[in-house]
């Protein structure tokens, strides 16, 4: 697969969720009072368990959904009332919309000429997938990956500024993760908002700058990865003499447990720290790691039952 | 077997397409019978009785329809493989389907003749017209009804089978079942052909009087017309069954 | 609006649903031709409209076409990039509107063009004449593409309305072929006849003399293409207000 094609950034566009409720047939509270923002330049990793209410959340931005309460828009906008959307807004959803008798090339080229644009669009975008070849070709005969993959280029069609994109990993191989990955990034760096909601989290840290996390249809957290992990450094340490390292380490405000014969794990001092100590008690490491919390470990710590009942309403706009 | 009918009952009941039929059968049949009395020429007298019922036939097109969904849907979604994985004799799916929608044509069939019946017998009662439920052509006639709307929901099975897309069978079935074969009928020659038709073989199942339908053509016995409703189910099941099925499924 | 409407011509090109319909169409119609020219019920010159207005049954075909225009959608979810591409409910349907009735038009010029083919010569070979100075003649020529547009957009109506692909078609050929001949049939209500489709096209397309079940004086022709328009219109209205602005999940 090739690299994305170089394109000048178009008008920046700044997504903006306030208040935004979804009640579904008068009980179930799908996405309840959600706000957040998602800023251009910078990829947003959009993160809940199944049923958080992601998909609905995204679907109201995209005005699929209406809204209950609240609003959701886009560049000051909301969806329905933007001219040519797909210039501005590019979606991936996880239903692949496409009809299976239909080409791949064909479906893309209907967009183009919706969005009035000119038919290499239609090609460009195949290329930057990795379909070229599978272009025309009907798509019940494609596989998962692949109808993913086109799911992706109808979004990069209209060279958007604003990139939507619900689980877009989900069937990749890992070369296609890979090359996902770096195009994200790519486009973020191009000045462009992207919000991707996702299960995978291992990726998300990869590629995130910020992450928004849902539970039960309300914000649980907001905020910059670095930020969120912080404060969540652990130490671990090995040596032959575990006991005096103990000593030598422990102190007030300082947590230390024992995950082995002859290893501790030191929380509330950096690695820097606990080198020194030992060092000044001269006690032999034969390990010292700095381990950064990450971000699996926040999102279950996040979204267990007990989290989900004293949910942070997130920073304030 | 029984597991598998029962399962094929579980996923028509989860369509919800099945009620606005059920809805639209009670509607079409209500207003047949309607239709039937209420003119100043509708039935006035007894012997008329049997072939007003005739007409809650109408609803072996929706019968048809369900069957045809039945079949097509499972290849729609590909719910055939694991179907198909589970009970490796692919002919038993089949028969569990047939028996299934031989029983929803029993109760479709139920449902219109008891909307036309609680229509009429009160009706005809106030205009002193008895049904004679101990008459025999009366009975012939509604029997009659039940065994052609059960037959249509396996000929519905058996189209589905062999076209597979569902809205190839359903718009071809129903154009041949509503506009086709009348053409036929109009078409000297070619027209001594519909009672060997589904609706001409349906005729001739319920019919209890003159079979003459048109210039020199007849219907066929009773009899005849339920072997030949048989074959119309049978053979494109058979053919569905064998050919298509059997393929490789992706 | 025009690149919407060249967009969905393109989506009627790319499946191939169009030509197996058209094919219906015009089989249809030569079947209809066969039979009204075979069933010896054309005698005479002010028999031969008969041929054509019969043909009004093929119209069911190019409905067909309409509810399909829409439903699909629906069925394979392509509404969702549709509706992401052109947030009007609106702008849709008036482009599938216009689309269909442009494409119903050429499927009556198709079915047309196969009709005359098989009943020109055939009427000639039994010196009757076919005299397009014949004012119902004339009538049938002209209203079978207008009711071929009609019908092509009520399907798109349909179709909006009622979102699921089996259920308008089944529900729309038994009330189009079933229930309005039942109608037809009640007293009391059969006047509303003429006001029904099939009412309206038998005004538009039949001899006068001809007229509608037994004692309903049909409607002026100008009337019933009114009442057909409406018919053909207020359902995508509807849809497009209603029930296409309803959460797609």
């Amino acid at each position: 697969m090739t690299e994305p094609v170089h394109a000048s950034p178009p008008t920046p566009g700044r997504i903006v969720v306030s208040e935004l409720t979804k009640i579904f047939g008068g009980k179930v509270r799908a996405v309840d009072r959600l706000s957040f923002t998602v800023e251009p330049g910078s990829v947003t990793g959009f993160l809940g368990p199944n049923g958080a209410g992601k998909t609905t959340t995204l679907r109201m931005v995209l005005g699929l959904v209406r809204p209950t309460a609240g609003y959701a828009t886009i560049g000051g906008q909301p969806y329905r009332h933007l001219g040519t959307p797909s210039r501005f807004v590019g979606a991936a959803l996880e239903s692949s919309s496409c009809h299976p008798a239909r080409t791949a090339r064909n479906h893309l080229r209907i967009m183009c000429v919706v969005a009035g644009l000119p038919e290499q669009r239609a090609d460009a975008v195949l290329e930057m997938v990795g379909l070229r070849d599978a272009a025309k070709r009907k798509v019940r005969g494609y596989s998962m990956g692949m109808r993913q993959r086109l799911g992706l280029a109808a979004a990069l069609l209209g060279d958007p500024a604003v990139l939507v994109l619900d689980e877009p990993a989900n069937g990749l191989d890992p070369d296609g993760i890979r090359w996902l990955r770096g195009l994200l990034r790519h486009l973020a760096n191009e000045g462009r908002t992207v919000l991707v909601s996702s299960h995978q989290l291992n990726e998300v840290e990869e590629v995130a700058d910020r992450v928004v996390i849902l539970n039960h249809g309300k914000l649980v957290q907001q905020g910059s990865i670095a930020e969120l992990t912080a404060g969540t450094d652990r130490v671990v340490v090995r040596s032959p003499r575990l006991d005096a390292l103990h000593a030598a380490i422990a102190q007030d405000g300082v947590r230390i447990e024992q995950v082995g014969p002859d290893a501790l794990r030191v929380h509330g001092l950096a690695v820097e720290q606990v080198g020194h100590l030992s060092f000044a008690a001269g006690v032999e490491l034969h390990e010292l790691t700095a381990q950064r919390s990450d971000l699996e470990e926040l999102f279950f710590a996040l979204t267990t039952e007990a989290a989900a009942e004293t949910a942070v309403q997130g920073e304030p706009e | 077997m029984i597991r598998l009918i029962r399962a094929e009952f579980l996923k028509l009941r989860t369509t919800q397409v099945w009620f606005w039929l059920l809805m639209a059968t009670i509607a079409v049949s209500g207003l047949l019978i309607v239709a039937q009395i209420a003119p100043s020429d509708g039935v006035r007298r007894a012997d008329q009785v049997p072939d007003m019922f005739a007409s809650s036939s109408t609803v072996d097109i929706v019968v048809f329809v369900l069957g045809v969904l039945a079949v097509t849907t499972e290849f729609r979604y590909q719910t055939i493989t694991p179907a198909v994985l589970q009970t490796p004799s692919r002919w038993a799916i089949v028969t569990a389907k047939m028996i299934t929608y031989a029983i929803v044509g029993v109760i479709y069939a139920l449902v219109a003749v008891v909307t036309q019946l609680a229509v009429a017998v009160p009706w005809l009662d106030a205009k002193n017209v008895d049904v004679e439920f101990g008459n025999g052509a009366v009975q012939h006639s509604i029997i009659g009804v039940f065994a052609v709307v059960a037959l249509y929901g396996i000929v519905g099975l058996g189209v589905g089978a062999l076209l597979r897309n569902q809205i190839v069978a359903v718009v071809v079935g129903l154009l041949f079942l509503l506009v086709l074969e009348n053409v036929t009928l109009a078409i000297p020659g070619v027209r001594h052909a519909w009672p060997y038709l589904p609706n001409g073989a349906s005729a001739a199942i319920i019919n209890t009087g003159d079979t003459h339908v048109t210039d020199g053509v007849y219907l066929i016995s009773t009899a005849g017309g339920v072997l030949v409703l048989v074959l119309w189910a049978v053979i494109p099941a058979i053919a569905g069954a064998a050919f298509t099925m059997n393929r490789d499924i992706t | 609006m025009s690149r919407l409407i060249r967009a969905e011509f393109l989506k009627l090109r790319t499946t191939q649903v169009w030509f197996w319909l058209l094919l219906a169409t015009v089989a249809l119609g030569a079947a209809i031709a066969i039979g009204a020219l075979a069933a010896n019920g054309v005698k005479k010159e002010k028999d031969v409209p008969y041929i054509f207005a019969t043909s009004n049954t093929a119209a069911i075909v190019v409905l067909v076409l309409g509810v399909l225009g829409i439903t699909t959608e629906y069925r394979y979810q392509t509404i969702t990039p549709t509706v992401l591409g052109t947030p009007s409910r609106w702008a849709i349907v008036s482009a599938k509107l216009i689309t269909f009735a442009l494409a119903g038009l050429g499927y009556a010029i198709a079915c047309l063009a196969v009709q005359l083919a098989i009943a020109v010569p055939w009427l000639s070979a039994k010196n009757i004449d076919f005299d397009l100075g014949q004012p119902d003649l004339r009538r049938s020529l002209l209203g079978l593409p207008l009711v071929f547009v009609l019908y092509a957009a009520l399907g798109i109506g349909l179709g909006a309305l009622l979102r699921n692909q089996i259920l308008t078609i089944v529900l729309t050929l038994v009330f189009l072929l079933v229930v309005q001949n039942i109608i037809a049939a009640i007293p009391g209500i059969r006047h509303a006849w003429n006001y029904l489709p099939a009412g309206a096209t038998t005004t538009i397309l039949y001899p006068h003399d001809a007229g509608g079940p037994g004692d309903i004086p049909p409607t002026s022709v100008g009337a019933a293409v009114a009442i057909l328009v409406l018919w053909s219109l207020l359902p995508a209205v509807a849809g497009a207000t209603f029930t296409m602005n309803r959460d797609i999940t």
